[in-house]
């Protein structure tokens, strides 16, 4: 593929890298599994990069394919050891941003959404990324009601979660 | 303050943590081969299509009396047409799981994806299908063509008593199911491993829309 192409797409995926760290901070619990995914939605973004016509932001558009890539296509790596503890480092919690009770409750938060469904996560992640429903909705391929009405479930799911 | 607020604020304060990978760093990961679902169903469909061609293949190649047999066969008119049609047959397959892999795109959204993908999935299931299907079929009729060209053993069968002959069928029931179960259990394991968590986010999406 010609050096042009690769060149753009490569700059632009520096500028936009931290969508792609966020959507593995979710789907992955460790160090080796974010450094993963990470590889694994690289690929599935350079791979479509040629159809990519620039109607859409680029950045709107990784949306889409890292969470396809997190959802449906990517197969975890079955020579990396799987754990379910997910890993305190990747979740460090700038301690001195936030009192304690803010602090237990973050990570209470965090550890919550890892026990969410792929799906749930992904509105989580839709949610935390301020997008609308009408990108939801496009994302997931649901309808926007579907969307909104899911979008409350999740976050009465996590208010459960933390207030037993 | 609401937990879900305290969550987007520190998501929004988290981006300066993670990696910040170079363009040096990025350009080697391009060149790296994907490890996707989509890729190892290529492969397995890939492997399936030769596997079942060189099973009915080889043995024309391995041994003489069966080549011997099949040119005697050759002559006749419904064997010219069965064989016609088992090429047409894989072509088409070929054909449409082509047109299949060609409309599977990571740009979709994350429902039409995975549809892709499952239809993808259910041609090579119907492909298999097939196959099992002419096993099926081909067991007892390789055991009938026998009969008619071995003389012996076709006196042999008819002077079996009634017992002796329910063990024979009983047999070859037997051999033609077991064959049949081994490679549909072989099958659910290889797609059942492979699109678990696929369709159970599959299903996840569709039981929203109902």
């Amino acid at each position: 593929m010609n050096k042009a192409l690769e060149h753009s797409f490569v700059e632009q995926l520096k500028e936009n890298q931290n969508i792609i760290h966020k959507v593995c901070r979710l789907y992955t619990n460790n160090k080796d599994a974010h450094n993963d995914l990470f590889q694994e939605i690289t690929i599935q973004l350079w791979k479509a990069y040629p159809k990519f016509r620039g109607d859409s932001k680029f950045s709107t558009w990784m949306y889409r394919v890292g969470l396809n890539t997190a959802i449906t296509l990517y197969r975890k790596n079955k020579r990396r050891i799987q754990t379910s503890e997910f890993d305190a480092l990747q979740f460090k919690i700038k301690a001195e941003e936030y009192d304690d009770t803010e602090e237990e409750q973050l990570k209470l938060m965090y550890s919550a959404i890892h026990q969410l469904n792929d799906i749930e996560k992904a509105l989580v992640f839709l949610y935390l990324e301020d997008k609308d429903y009408k990108e939801i909705s496009a994302t997931l391929g649901i309808s926007e009601v579907n969307a909104r009405v899911k979008m409350n479930r999740v976050k009465n799911k996590l208010r459960t979660i933390l207030n037993p | 303050m609401d937990e879900l607020e305290l969550l987007k604020k520190d998501w929004n304060r988290s981006e300066t943590s993670y990696t910040n990978y170079s363009e040096a760093e990025i350009y080697p990961m391009i060149k790296k081969k994907s490890s996707s679902i989509v890729k190892t169903l290529f492969y397995i469909s890939i492997a399936e299509m030769v596997f079942w061609i060189l099973i009915n293949v080889v043995p024309y190649y391995l041994s003489s009396n069966y080549r011997k047999e099949i040119e005697e066969l050759s002559h006749h008119t419904w064997y010219i047409l069965l064989t016609v049609s088992g090429y047409f047959i894989i072509a088409g397959f070929i054909w449409f799981l082509y047109k299949s892999y060609t409309t599977i795109s990571v740009t979709d959204s994350a429902k039409k994806l995975m549809e892709s993908i499952l239809r993808t999935r259910k041609i090579v299931k119907y492909y298999v299908i097939y196959n099992l299907f002419l096993a099926f079929i081909s067991i007892p009729l390789s055991f009938y063509l026998m009969l008619q060209e071995d003389q012996q053993l076709a006196t042999e069968v008819s002077n079996m008593n009634s017992g002796q002959m329910a063990i024979l069928i009983a047999l070859i029931t037997a051999v033609t199911g077991l064959f049949i179960f081994v490679f549909w259990i072989f099958y659910r394991i290889l797609y059942g491993i492979l699109l678990k968590r696929l369709n159970r986010n599959y299903q996840e999406l569709k039981k929203l829309e109902d």
